[in-house]
Parts: C-alpha cells; sequence; structure tokens
C-alpha cells in the first residue's frame, strides 16, 4: 500500500509517555486521532529504555546492598550470585506487560497505531515512512512528541561497543570489572548504582563541582558521602579530553583538578544529557520553529508558532521528564480538542532514584539566594527518625523552605531511601497553597519516612517535639 | 548641578491597575531621552514608558509583576539641572537642587499587537501568588478569569474558593463595560492616530446608559421583526380634516395618535403583547392596564417618557400629554416616573423618513412598533392600481413570549384598526 493517504483530526507524532497520553486523552475527548510511533512498541524511551527498565535494575540492586548491609545486624545469605539473563528476563517482562497494556488501550479507544518514522512535508501532512511504504497524514491539528536522544560527544570512539549510552546500558549485555560514568547526572548515578550492586568498580567524572547539578548541595552531600566510599574515584570539576580504543580497554584522558592524566576502563558509560529530536522530523517543513538545539518554542497551551500544531515533552523544553510530558501532552489534547486548559502547574519535581534517593521540588534554596526571596529554612535529619533507623540509614534528610513572611511553602527536598516517594505530598502541598503551618498541623502517621515533612514544617512553626532546638536569644 | 527627578506613572486613561511587564533599567544605568524605562500593559493595551529626562538612575521603585496605577514612582533619576529642563513638562521648580520633582512622562499606547505565539481560546493566566488550588486555577481560566486579579478568597487564610470565581465573574458583569457579556470577547482598542486626525468626545450619561441597557436586550432577548404597511389613505383624510377645523395655535393631531389607539385595540385583542416575561423566564405576566412608551430624540439622547392608561384618554388629551412630556424631555426635565410603567413602545422616524427598520425592544416589554415615514403607492385592488397612502410598519417581538403567526395577527389587527379608525369604536 504506497502512498496510502489517512486523515486525522489530530496526529500525534511519537508514542513515549507524552504522546500516548496526548492521542489517548484526545481520542476521549471525541477526536479521530492516529499515532505516530517509529519503534513496534509504544511507551518511548521512558518505558522501554528509561524510567521502567532502570527502576526494575534499581530494584535489584536495593536488594543486593540490604542484604549486604544486614550482614552486620545478623542476616546473612552470602556473596550473591548474578544471573544476568535471568534478572534481564525479568526487567524485559516488566517492560513487555506494561507494552501490552498500552496496546490494549490504544484498541480500547480505537486510535490509530501507524509504526514508522513520521517526517512532516507541510504544514498540514506528515509522511510516514512504514516498513511497507509511504504514508501520507493529512491532518487537522498535530501535536509533537517527538521526544529526545542520549546526547553524543563527538570525539568519543562511538563505534566501540565499550562505549555505552543509557540504552546501552539498560540493556544489561555484561558487567564491566572497571566502569567510568561520564557524566554526574540523574541519569550517571542511577546506572552507576546498579553497575556498582552488580560488581563494577565505579568512577564518575563530572564537570560541575557537585554531583547532580541543579540541585541543592545539602540534599547531595548525604548521597555523594555514601558512593565516595562506594566508588574507586568521584573526579569533580573534570573533563574527559579525549577516549582512545585499545584491545585492553577504553584509555580516558582527563583533565581537572584531582583527576589522573588517563585511566584504562573496561567501558565507559556517557550520560551527559539528552538532545530534543527537534531537527530530525523536518519541522520546518510545517513552517515550525526550532531552535539552535532542536527545542520547539510553545506557549502556556503547548501551541508551537504555527497554530494547529502543538510540541510537548522533551521536544518542548527542559526538565526532560516523563511526568511533565504526560501534562503537556494532556494540555495539548485538551486544548485541540477546544477546552480551555493550559500548563499552569507551579512546579515539576525532581527525583534521581539513587541510593539514597534524592528529590526536589519548588524553588530550590540556590534558586531563593538568587532571587532575593526572603525564606525560612527547617532541615529535618533522618537520624531523629526511628523509622530511617530502623532500615538501618540515617543520612537521609527532609528539608522545606517557606516564605518567610508567610510561611507559605516554597520549595522541599528530601534524600533518604525511598524519599522519591515522600515529594508528592510537598508538591500538594506547594499546589495548593499550604504553609508551614498547614502542613505541621496535618498529622502525618506515625513511624513513617513521610513524618519527616510535618517534621520540617514543625521545625518553621517551632512546634517541633521530636528535636530539641534551643531558642533564640531574644 | 544636579536635580533628582521622580518618574511616575502617566495618566493612561481610566485605569485602575496597570500591570508592570518589563523594567529596563537598574540604580546607576544612564538613560538617554527617551529611552524606554519600563513595559506597562493594561487590560487593552501596553505602552512603553520613555523617560523624558536624560540621567543617572538613582533608585527603581518597580518590578515586573508589580500593580501601579496613574501618579505611582516609576524610578528617580539624576539628571544636570540642563537636562531636567529639556524634560516635557518640568516644571521650572526643576532648578531647586536636589529637590525631588515630579514628571509626567508621555504614555506612548501601542495597540495591542497579537504575539505570534499566543493562545486564541484562552486568556495568559498568571497564577502568581494567588492562593488558589489547581482546581481552582482552572475553573478560573475556563472562564478567562485571571486569579491574580482576585483580591481575596474567602476560604481559610484568604485562600479563592470556586465561589470566589463566580462572584468575581459576576462582579465584572454588572460593574463592567457594555461588551463585558460572559464569553463574548470583546472589541479590541484600536489607535486610530496613524490614520488621521482624531478628537475623543465623553458620552452623555443617557447615551452610556441607554447603552448599556440596549446591549443587555440585545444579548438577552431573541428578537424577530415583522414589517407590514397599514393603509392610511382614508385616516390621513380624516386627520386633515380635523386638524383643519382647529383654531390657528390649538394643537395639531398627529397620525402616531392613531397608531396608539389602534395599538391598544390589538393589545386588548392579543394580550400576550401587554405582558412581561418573569425574571427566571417560567411564567408570563399580563399587564391589565395600558400605558404607552414613546421615544423621543432630545439632544443628550434617547428618552421614553410613557403615556398612562392611554385607553381611557381621548387623541386630544393624549395629543397635549405627549406635546408636554416631550418638551419636558427635550428640556431635560423628565422624572424617572415619567418613564417608567411602559407596557409597549413605539419609535416613530415618521417625521424624518425610511421605509423599515429593526427596532429594539424596550425590556421587560415584549415588543416595540417602529414606524417610518408614509408614502403614497400604486395598490392593486383587483382591478386595477389605486394611489393609497401606506404607513410602514415594523414590529420587534420577544420570541420566547410571541410565536411568528401570532405576530402576524397582531399587526394584521393593527392594520385592520389603521385602515378604518371606526373599527375602535366597535
Amino acid at each position: 500500500m504506497n502512498d496510502a493517504v489517512l486523515h486525522a483530526e489530530v496526529v500525534v507524532l511519537g508514542g513515549g509517555p507524552g504522546g500516548y497520553s496526548a492521542a489517548f486523552r484526545a481520542a476521549d475527548l471525541g477526536k479521530q486521532v492516529v499515532l505516530i510511533e517509529r519503534y513496534p512498541v509504544l511507551g518511548g524511551v521512558c518505558l522501554n529504555v528509561g524510567c521502567i527498565p532502570s527502576k526494575a535494575l534499581l530494584h535489584a540492586a536495593q536488594i543486593i546492598h540490604e542484604v549486604d548491609e544486614f550482614e552486620q545486624h545478623g542476616i546473612s545469605y552470602g556473596k550473591p550470585t548474578l544471573d544476568l539473563d535471568k534478572i534481564r528476563g525479568w526487567k524485559e517482562s516488566i517492560t513487555k506487560t506494561l507494552n501490552e497494556g498500552l496496546a490494549g488501550l490504544v484498541k480500547q479507544r480505537k486510535v490509530t497505531l501507524i509504526q514508522g518514522t513520521g517526517k512532516f512535508t507541510s504544514p498540514d501532512t506528515l509522511s510516514v515512512q512504514t516498513e511497507t511504504g509511504v504514508t501520507t497524514i493529512r491532518f487537522d491539528q498535530a501535536i509533537i512528541a517527538a521526544g529526545s536522544h542520549p546526547t553524543k560527544i563527538p570525539i568519543f570512539p562511538h563505534d566501540d561497543p565499550r562505549l555505552l549510552d543509557s540504552t546501552d546500558a539498560l540493556e544489561l549485555k555484561e558487567i564491566p570489572k572497571k566502569l567510568l560514568i561520564v557524566g554526574g547526572g540523574i541519569i550517571g548515578l542511577e546506572m552507576a548504582t546498579v553497575y556498582h550492586a552488580f560488581g563494577s568498580k565505579i568512577s564518575v567524572v563530572e564537570l560541575m563541582d557537585q554531583i547532580i547539578p541543579g540541585c541543592d548541595k545539602d540534599l547531595v552531600m548525604p548521597l555523594f558521602r555514601r558512593i565516595k566510599k562506594q566508588y574507586n574515584n568521584i573526579w569533580l570539576e573534570t573533563r574527559v579530553t579525549s577516549i582512545e580504543s585499545h584491545s585492553d580497554g577504553l584509555k580516558v584522558f582527563f583533565d581537572g583538578k584531582g583527576a589522573p592524566e588517563s585511566e584504562l576502563f573496561d567501558a565507559v558509560l556517557v550520560a551527559v544529557g539528552r538532545r530534543p529530536n527537534g531537527k530530525l522530523i523536518d519541522a520546518n517543513l510545517a513552517g515550525v520553529n526550532v531552535d539552535e538545539q532542536g527545542f520547539i518554542a510553545v506557549d502556556k497551551q503547548q501551541r508551537t508558532n504555527i497554530g494547529h500544531i502543538f510540541a510537548i515533552g522533551d521536544i518542548a523544553g527542559n526538565p526532560m521528564l516523563a511526568h511533565k510530558a504526560v501534562h503537556e501532552g494532556k494540555v495539548a489534547a485538551e486544548v485541540v480538542a477546544g477546552h480551555k486548559s493550559a500548563f499552569d502547574a507551579l512546579t515539576i519535581p525532581s527525583v534521581a532514584y539513587t541510593d539514597p534517593e534524592i528529590t526536589w521540588m519548588g524553588l530550590t534554596e540556590n534558586q531563593a539566594k538568587q532571587q532575593g526571596i526572603e525564606y525560612d529554612k527547617a532541615v529535618f535529619p533522618w537520624a531523629a527518625s526511628g523509622r530511617s533507623l530502623s532500615l538501618g540509614r540515617k543520612e537521609g534528610l527532609t528539608k522545606i523552605l517557606c516564605e518567610k513572611e508567610t510561611g507559605r511553602l516554597l520549595g522541599a527536598g528530601m534524600v533518604g531511601p525511598n524519599a522519591g516517594e515522600l515529594i508528592a505530598e510537598a508538591v500538594l502541598a506547594l499546589e495548593m497553597g499550604a504553609d508551614a503551618e498547614d502542613i505541621s498541623l496535618t498529622i502525618h502517621p506515625h513511624p513513617m519516612l513521610s513524618e519527616t515533612f510535618g517534621f520540617a514544617a514543625e521545625m518553621i512553626t517551632g512546634t517541633i517535639t521530636d528535636l530539641y532546638i534551643k531558642k533564640q536569644e531574644l | 548641578m544636579t536635580v533628582l527627578i521622580e518618574i511616575k506613572v502617566p495618566d493612561v486613561g481610566n485605569v485602575a491597575e496597570i500591570d508592570v511587564v518589563e523594567v529596563l533599567i537598574q540604580p546607576g544605568d544612564v538613560v538617554a531621552l527617551e529611552q524606554t524605562v519600563a513595559t506597562l500593559e493594561t487590560d487593552k493595551a501596553s505602552m512603553d514608558l520613555p523617560s523624558s529626562v536624560a540621567g543617572t538612575i538613582q533608585q527603581v521603585y518597580i518590578k515586573p509583576g508589580d500593580k501601579v496605577s496613574e501618579g505611582s514612582l516609576i524610578a528617580t533619576v539624576l539628571a544636570s539641572t540642563e537636562q531636567a529642563v529639556v524634560a516635557e513638562q518640568a516644571p521650572a521648580a526643576a532648578t531647586i537642587a536636589d529637590a525631588p520633582i515630579a514628571v509626567s512622562l508621555p504614555a506612548m499606547p501601542v495597540a495591542p499587537e497579537p504575539k505570534a505565539v499566543e493562545s486564541l481560546q484562552a486568556p495568559e493566566v498568571t497564577t502568581g501568588k494567588a492562593h488558589a488550588s489547581p482546581s481552582v486555577r482552572l475553573f478560573a481560566r475556563e472562564l478567562g478569569v485571571d486569579v491574580a486579579k482576585i483580591k481575596t478568597g474567602s476560604g481559610r487564610k484568604g485562600r479563592i474558593l470556586k465561589d470566589d470565581v463566580k462572584n468575581f465573574v459576576k462582579k465584572v458583569l454588572t460593574d463592567g463595560v457594555v461588551a463585558a457579556g460572559a464569553g463574548i470577547p470583546s472589541i479590541p482598542a484600536v489607535d486610530f492616530t496613524p490614520f488621521g486626525e482624531t478628537e475623543t468626545l465623553k458620552l452623555s450619561k443617557i447615551k452610556r446608559l441607554t447603552g448599556q441597557n440596549l446591549t443587555r436586550v440585545w444579548l438577552n432577548l431573541p428578537m424577530v421583526t415583522y414589517h407590514d404597511e397599514a393603509d392610511i389613505t382614508d385616516l390621513e383624510a380624516f386627520r386633515n380634516a380635523l386638524n383643519g377645523e382647529k383654531a390657528k395655535d390649538e394643537l395639531k393631531i398627529t397620525g402616531l395618535m392613531f397608531v396608539i389607539k389602534a395599538l391598544i385595540a390589538a393589545m386588548q385583542q392579543f394580550p400576550n403583547f401587554n405582558a412581561s416575561l418573569s425574571a427566571d423566564g417560567e411564567s408570563l405576566i399580563l399587564k391589565k392596564y395600558f400605558n404607552i412608551g414613546i421615544a423621543v430624540d432630545t439632544p443628550n439622547g434617547l428618552v421614553v417618557p410613557v403615556l398612562r392608561n392611554a385607553n381611557s384618554k381621548s387623541i386630544n388629551e393624549l395629543a397635549v400629554e405627549l406635546a408636554e412630556k416631550s418638551e419636558k424631555a427635550r428640556l431635560g426635565k423628565l422624572l424617572p416616573s415619567d418613564m417608567q410603567g411602559g407596557c409597549l413602545t413605539v419609535s416613530s422616524l415618521g417625521g424624518i423618513g425610511g421605509t423599515a427598520f429593526t427596532p429594539i425592544i424596550n425590556a421587560p416589554e415584549v415588543a416595540i412598533l417602529g414606524v417610518t415615514r408614509a408614502k403614497m403607492q400604486p395598490v392593486w385592488n383587483g382591478k386595477e392600481f389605486v394611489p393609497r397612502l401606506m404607513l410602514p410598519l415594523d414590529l420587534t417581538y420577544d420570541h420566547r413570549v410571541i410565536d411568528g403567526a401570532e405576530g402576524a395577527r397582531f399587526m394584521a389587527a393593527v392594520k385592520h384598526y389603521l385602515a378604518d379608525i371606526r373599527r375602535l369604536l366597535l
């Protein structure tokens, strides 16, 4: 069926979390939807080579760590043995379950799914290169959800299979003895956590002066202190100048304080961020503006400079997070269906699924200082949480920032095991305009890690009894 | 010698709140004459404020997101005295060293220019620091309300609730300008100056009130206008004869008096025309009295004096009463009570001309009769064309109350009475 022509009221380009959410929402609002996905399965990076498989492996890593650490408290199983094929199979079964779930949702909603690579050919047509030929789609409105890809550094030997990106690393082909992670951001550190648990000796190199740049340093420190002990090296303010392929490994050259001139690794994982796919879809033929980096600018309704074309998710701007893409996808679908929706969220929470986990939302302390906002800060140490201690951990922190004058919550962050599960309450509190008193007067169940958010608020309101804070001299 | 000059927000028209969109200066900046110092925005236009004085910015008192109004302090500028004198409207006192002197900046309104990427369906709604939950923000967005404009909410700690958004909308609708109907886009402001010279005149109060009332009617009533012609050849012959009998200084009878009488007779026959719809639209209130409003053109605008109990007054009495009320209207001496209680209104342009028009109902009345100039016309009587004096009539009725057929029958009755006014005796 060459050159088939299909009409779509709404075409969605890209079947990641943002794309399928947009397609489903638009279909639920009565639109006839065509969804284009280049891979045979839906779910995009998140489900297939991102959030979900990495969380599966991180859970495996956590079990290894917990078992290992519990030896000193009286339970020992001996050294774990890994069956990589089985672990991989388990990881893939999770992805497959979710893939099938999505395929079912597509059918139930009568969304037309076309597998192939879509590119714009005009402001109201797309052509899709499918296995069987080219399909032309004439659309009334379009939602671009074409995502991003891992940034490649041109001078690195990308032909060498020992140079990995996050997708390769998740395939879990083998466990290198010595692994270098280039990039101390969330993705790099999550993969470091996994491979460390599976037995690799890890080194991390980061350009900035702290790991997870963008997060407040006090929240990063507990993770930093822990992995500093676990890993071979963490080189900050250091640049990788080149990588050479040798038969016995990859020779990596560094430039930075404390780093050696060069060192040999069995594998190198490059996790230096992601690039939007804006330049890969011929958006210019539709008249859609794409900037230098490949981002497509949108307004609060996710509309591009072309009124009937929308963009969401990674391609529409940072942060490149699935939960942001999903929210934007729903906004775009609702606007397409004539609703007065807009992206109006006050914050997009971030979570690093490292061990310990780090999470934050709203204003960071760094931002508050930069913007000259007067704030009150409280940091509750998890060393005073019975729940944390009973998990065998005491390094965690829960921090909140409140407006000085009104006590209204401005930002919050947590670090510690399972900290990521705690942030949603803070996001809700922020969206609802809660102040420290609202939070401290809300009963938090005991003994839970979530209690620490209430304790931090009590520190602001001066009502905490779980700590003794000496009153300031008047 | 230097002076400290205050830059203030100039008079930008009747706008209570002006948003500061952008501040382009900071302390220490050297500004030139006419350099833009800030961008302000009202709901109608954005404007660049040029500095009317050259100098060094001493202090800036605004930041983006602030709300200012006429006279709010924007910044202080340290200017040399020569420069301060150059400043437009700078008072002579500018020579007093280091004394703060207010300089009004000429505002340069820029007609709002649609941004390339701008939503057409929902206004940019800034949540800002408003204390409102996501669901309330969504609700506000659907109604096109900027929650930041709702000063205090009625919820705990001033939280804005859905009811606050509703009340805000109600308030805007009742206080607001005529065009602010719910969901009805207002007509954007246009800067006419590029096209030529203009002059702005304030509307009279009557015109403004009439405008509000007419817009309300236009938006609320499904109106139908039905056109017909009445044969008044015989009526006119009688009227001329009648006026011929009158002494020179005696008040002459106009055709309008007969129209009023014919109208009353038709209203008695069709009581739905002497009625009002209840406010909830659930029932019809039939009136047992016959008060007829007459639209009168005055130098200040349109007014509608009411002839009360017109059914029990003679044509001569009505003629005298209308003459008196019209005179009072022109002198602006009509009392509110003179204009209340109408059942149906007549708007006659007969003295000026016209063939037909579509008058707007004076709600809560349910109909209005428009009259234009009678014309001698050839009318086919079955055998030949005969010259007949035909009076064009335009009946606008509220379709919620009056059906099309009923409207046509009512008009037929009016015509019937006018064609032979002896029928009014029956």
